[in-house]
């Protein structure tokens, strides 16, 4: 075993150790807890073995924009006349747009991430979709979640198998959503990652209790492994044993709760601790993602062995007098990317850093009666960190050679997906996405 | 079929266990009652059940309306008043499905013929048809009725009520199926997913069967189902090397004369019941009772809550409650109420299991795939919901209703100061059965902590000690 490994092993029993001890244990010592501290040790044994989820590795961010967010209105094709001629009412003229090149521009809100895209920190990946596009939210939003084909059910996320496939035995946090419901894009055989709202919410709520301080003491203590051969005058050598291998896939359903638990324990004292202590570096504006972006920084600040994040901005749906709502989401995510740009960067840990942005569909071409825009389908996305080659991918969909009145896509959303885990994730992507895919070069 | 369980060895425990997975569980006396039947008549009263439709009548909006006519109304009016009649016709269907889940989740804990709803449970996530997608509530209703109508009859006649069903037709896209262009999704899950599993056909039979169910649409005047007859595919068909002009209960025929069908749905079931992947000389041995009994779901079951093994180590306490099964056991044990519309629906949905809105068209994992690290910390807090008696005035303003734990019906005065016997009768009706050593030791220390003064407060706090584990969250 290798000089930091043996003292992450030493961290964490030291951070097991003090957790359980800590505070007031007001109870005489109980003659299990001696035993549970033995099973303990053997368990940070057992997870200091991870070397996937370093300090020091990559970290990849999902931000889902839900909805359907209007590709034609974020990145704008200013010089097709095509686009005025669908857009009367809603079209941005050219002089608003912030222009990429000479045929499109960036929505007039977007001027922060127009500043990245110079800076060369950011990538835009035009025409995403996939093949026989599904305009409901519901299925569409999965097929974007499992990367499975438009015709195809599968319960697993993407980056469910990524941790089934590759993050064996690594640290439940190993991913992180912010959100109240795990997204199905986590969605795994073993499910692996966590998710929560706000930190404050992840963790035992002792306060219920009447005698909070015992209630505690017990909760922290019956989460351990290795209860049943326990007690008094059991054989000690046998629950250590049981426990001291790697995860049993065979297990007892008791087994796996009691895994959970320790790991909701372990990882809800780590993020409730680095969410107190850990300040930012820059100001966040006022919204709910920037929030979640502000959360998300302290987080790999503070040192949590995290790979993927899971953040979602809602609103997208602008059937209806789009053009208000639409700006000020545009105004909203450009406010909250740069500020955790500049965040990472002031951290030193923009170059571990990539997000990709990504929404269920695009909208239709042609805006409809009300102002609005319906479902449509292939759509831009932005991609975003220290190591993206910066630059225009994929081509912009033809705006007069439509599918059913929508953008036809030529960029299939798995050849991202393939990209991000063969070349930042490193690990083969045929694996998690159950075929090959031609990588892209936005990243090395 | 399997070795039967031997009436002698019918223990409390063995009564719990069989209430527990049959139904959700009950209370102390009840499972005492339950016990008491003996094997034999405490089975027949599962399967037989009583019927209790009088006392939960449907919603007064559960009812068929005219589709057509709001629709052509909508269309009359001018924009503004659309949108707003649109937005609360939304705001109503969300309103309905507060109530719809409401309406179940009180019925799985007061019903008198819980196997039914049980049942019910089961074929919901069989027959995975989500909300989401179907937003017409009545449907929903519909569909969940037909689950208790006919869950415990024929196997194969659940299947073709299915293909009727209205929820279904337009959750797999047999609305939009037509004779120039079979839309092949309904066919080809009724494979894969409701009878044979995959693997078990061929491209050509979904295609072939595709045109069988060609016509199985819903009337948006009724809101029922209506045979088009100009939509059906009257020609030939080849499937699973038979050849005729097959209308969809011909097809569903065929299937179910494959052994294949028998081995997917005993194996599903047992699994639903007793415990998850099974040997396959149980799975030939199940399967072989299930056709015996003409796929019926009733007779099948009673042959499996007899046999031995759903009482062997491998099934016992070996299950993690689903959702709905750990707020309705939870409530039924501990014979309070279940959770106000909201707790009961936020509860739901933080713990992964919005009724009526499955995940997709496989339904829930189920199982292991229930905890996660916050689902878990979710359970463990909700726990306090139960036994804590916290309710500010603002919120017994907002309808608000308390539990109401009687703290003399789970800690009688007379077992107070008697640690053995308390965390005995705690255990029991938590979990029916004896906790870990460890954590019973634990549990014994607290309450000889307190030896004297075992008060309400303390009583509370060692329910929630006991709650917020790992065996709490088995049944």
């Amino acid at each position: 075993m290798n000089e930091p490994t043996s003292r992450s092993l030493h961290t964490r029993r030291e951070f097991l150790r003090t957790t359980l001890l800590g505070g007031a244990f007001s109870l005489t010592v109980p003659f299990f807890l001696e035993q549970t501290f033995m099973t303990m040790d053997a368990l940070a044994a057992d997870s200091a073995i991870q070397t996937t989820t370093g300090k020091n590795g990559t970290i990849l961010i999902l931000l889902q924009l839900a909805g359907g967010n209007d590709g034609l209105n974020t990145v704008i094709p200013y010089a097709d006349d095509a686009y005025y001629r669908a857009r009367p009412k809603i079209g941005l003229k050219p002089n608003q747009c912030l222009k990429l090149n000479s045929y499109c521009g960036l929505n007039p809100r977007l001027v922060g991430l127009k500043s990245l895209y110079d800076q060369g920190h950011m990538g835009l990946i035009q025409g995403v979709g996939y093949p026989n596009p599904n305009r409901s939210h519901f299925r569409s939003t999965e097929i974007w979640a499992t990367g499975s084909d438009a015709n195809d059910a599968e319960a697993q996320g993407w980056i469910g198998r990524y941790f089934d496939n590759c993050c064996k035995g690594s640290d439940p946090s190993v991913g992180i959503s912010i959100s109240r419901e795990v997204p199905q894009t986590f969605a795994a055989n073993e499910p692996r990652g966590i998710s929560f709202m706000q930190p404050e919410q992840f963790r035992y709520k002792k306060e219920s209790a009447s005698d909070p301080t015992s209630v505690d003491s017990f909760y922290r203590v019956l989460q351990q492994p290795g209860g049943d051969a326990g007690g008094v005058g059991s054989n000690e050598g046998g629950s250590i044993g049981a426990i001291s291998g790697s995860a049993p896939a065979d297990g007892s359903s008791l087994d796996y709760l009691r895994r959970t638990a320790l790991d909701a324990q372990v990882s809800s004292d780590r993020i409730l601790e680095i969410s107190r202590k850990q300040k930012s570096l820059v100001d966040y504006p006022k919204s709910q993602l920037a929030n979640n972006f502000n959360l998300i920084g302290r987080l790999i600040a503070g040192g949590m062995p995290t790979r993927v994040y899971y953040l979602s901005q809602g609103g997208y749906d602008t059937h209806s007098g789009q053009q208000g709502t639409h700006d000020r989401l545009m105004g909203d995510l450009d406010g909250a990317l740069c500020a955790f740009v500049e965040d990472l960067k002031k951290q030193g840990n923009l170059g571990r850093v990539v997000i990709m942005t990504f929404s269920e569909f695009g909208r239709r071409m042609e805006e409809n009666a009300s102002g609005g825009t319906d479902h449509g389908a292939a759509a831009p996305l932005f991609v975003l960190g220290g190591g993206v080659h910066p630059g225009l991918y994929g081509r912009y969909p033809s705006l007069t050679q439509l599918q059913d009145g929508d953008l036809v896509f030529n960029t299939d959303f798995r050849s991202l997906y393939a990209t991000l885990l063969e070349k930042w994730l490193n690990v083969p992507s045929d694996k998690v996405l159950k075929r090959k895919f031609p990588l892209m070069p936005f990243l090395t | 079929m399997l070795d039967s369980l031997s009436a002698s060895s019918w223990s409390l425990h063995h009564a719990a266990h069989l209430l527990n997975r049959a139904g959700f569980g009950g209370s102390p006396d009840e499972v005492q009652a339950f016990h008491a039947k003996g094997l034999e008549t405490a089975v027949k009263s599962l399967i037989e059940g009583k019927d209790d439709d009088t006392l939960f009548p449907a919603p007064d909006w559960a009812k068929s309306r005219d589709m057509t006519e709001t629709r052509t109304e909508l269309v009359s009016l001018p924009e503004d008043q659309r949108k707003k009649i649109q937005q609360q016709l939304r705001m109503n269907g969300r309103d309905e499905m507060l109530a719809l889940r409401e309406w179940w989740m009180t019925r799985m804990r007061y019903t008198e013929w819980p196997l039914r709803e049980k049942m019910a449970l089961f074929w919901h996530g069989h027959f995975a048809t989500s909300i989401e997608k179907v937003h017409e509530t009545y449907w929903m209703y519909l569909q969940n009725q037909t689950f208790r109508t006919h869950g415990l009859g024929s196997f194969q006649g659940l299947v073709k009520w299915m293909t009727r069903d209205p929820a279904m037709i337009r959750w797999l896209d047999l609305q939009q199926s037509n004779l120039r262009h079979p839309n092949e999704n309904f066919a080809r899950e009724v494979m894969e997913l409701f009878t044979l599993g995959e693997g078990h056909y061929t491209e050509k039979d979904i295609r072939e069967s595709a045109r069988a169910f060609t016509g199985y649409r819903f009337d948006p005047k009724t809101q029922q189902f209506a045979f088009a007859a100009n939509q059906h595919d009257e020609g030939q068909k080849t499937f699973m090397s038979k050849t005729g002009n097959f209308d969809g209960d011909g097809i569903v025929d065929i299937i179910f004369e494959q052994p294949q069908c028998a081995r997917f749905m005993a194996k599903k079931i047992w699994s639903f019941f007793a415990y998850e992947n099974p040997p396959q000389d149980i799975v030939d041995i199940l399967a072989e009772e299930f056709r015996a009994k003409n796929y019926n779901v009733g007779g099948f079951l009673s042959s499996i809550f007899q046999s031995s093994e759903f009482y062997s180590k491998t099934a016992y306490r070996t299950q993690i409650k689903s959702p709905a099964q750990w707020i309705v056991e939870t409530s039924k044990t501990l014979e309070t109420k279940i959770p106000d519309t909201l707790a009961t629906e936020n509860a739901m949905r933080q713990m992964g299991q919005v009724l009526f809105a499955p995940p997709n068209v496989k339904g829930w994992v189920g199982n292991r795939a229930w905890i996660s690290t916050s689902t878990l910390f979710f359970r463990y807090n909700m726990a306090a919901y139960f036994v804590t008696e916290r309710i500010s005035k603002g919120q017994e303003m907002q309808g608000r209703i308390p539990i109401q734990l009687s703290m003399e019906k789970v800690a009688p005065a007379a077992i107070r100061n008697d640690e053995e016997a308390l965390v005995s009768s705690l255990e029991f009706r938590l979990m029916n059965a004896p906790l870990p050593a460890r954590e019973r030791a634990a549990a014994l220390i607290y309450a000889q902590r307190y030896h004297g003064d075992m008060t309400d407060a303390r009583i509370r706090d060692l329910l929630l000690m006991m709650m917020s584990t790992p065996e709490f969250q088995l049944t």
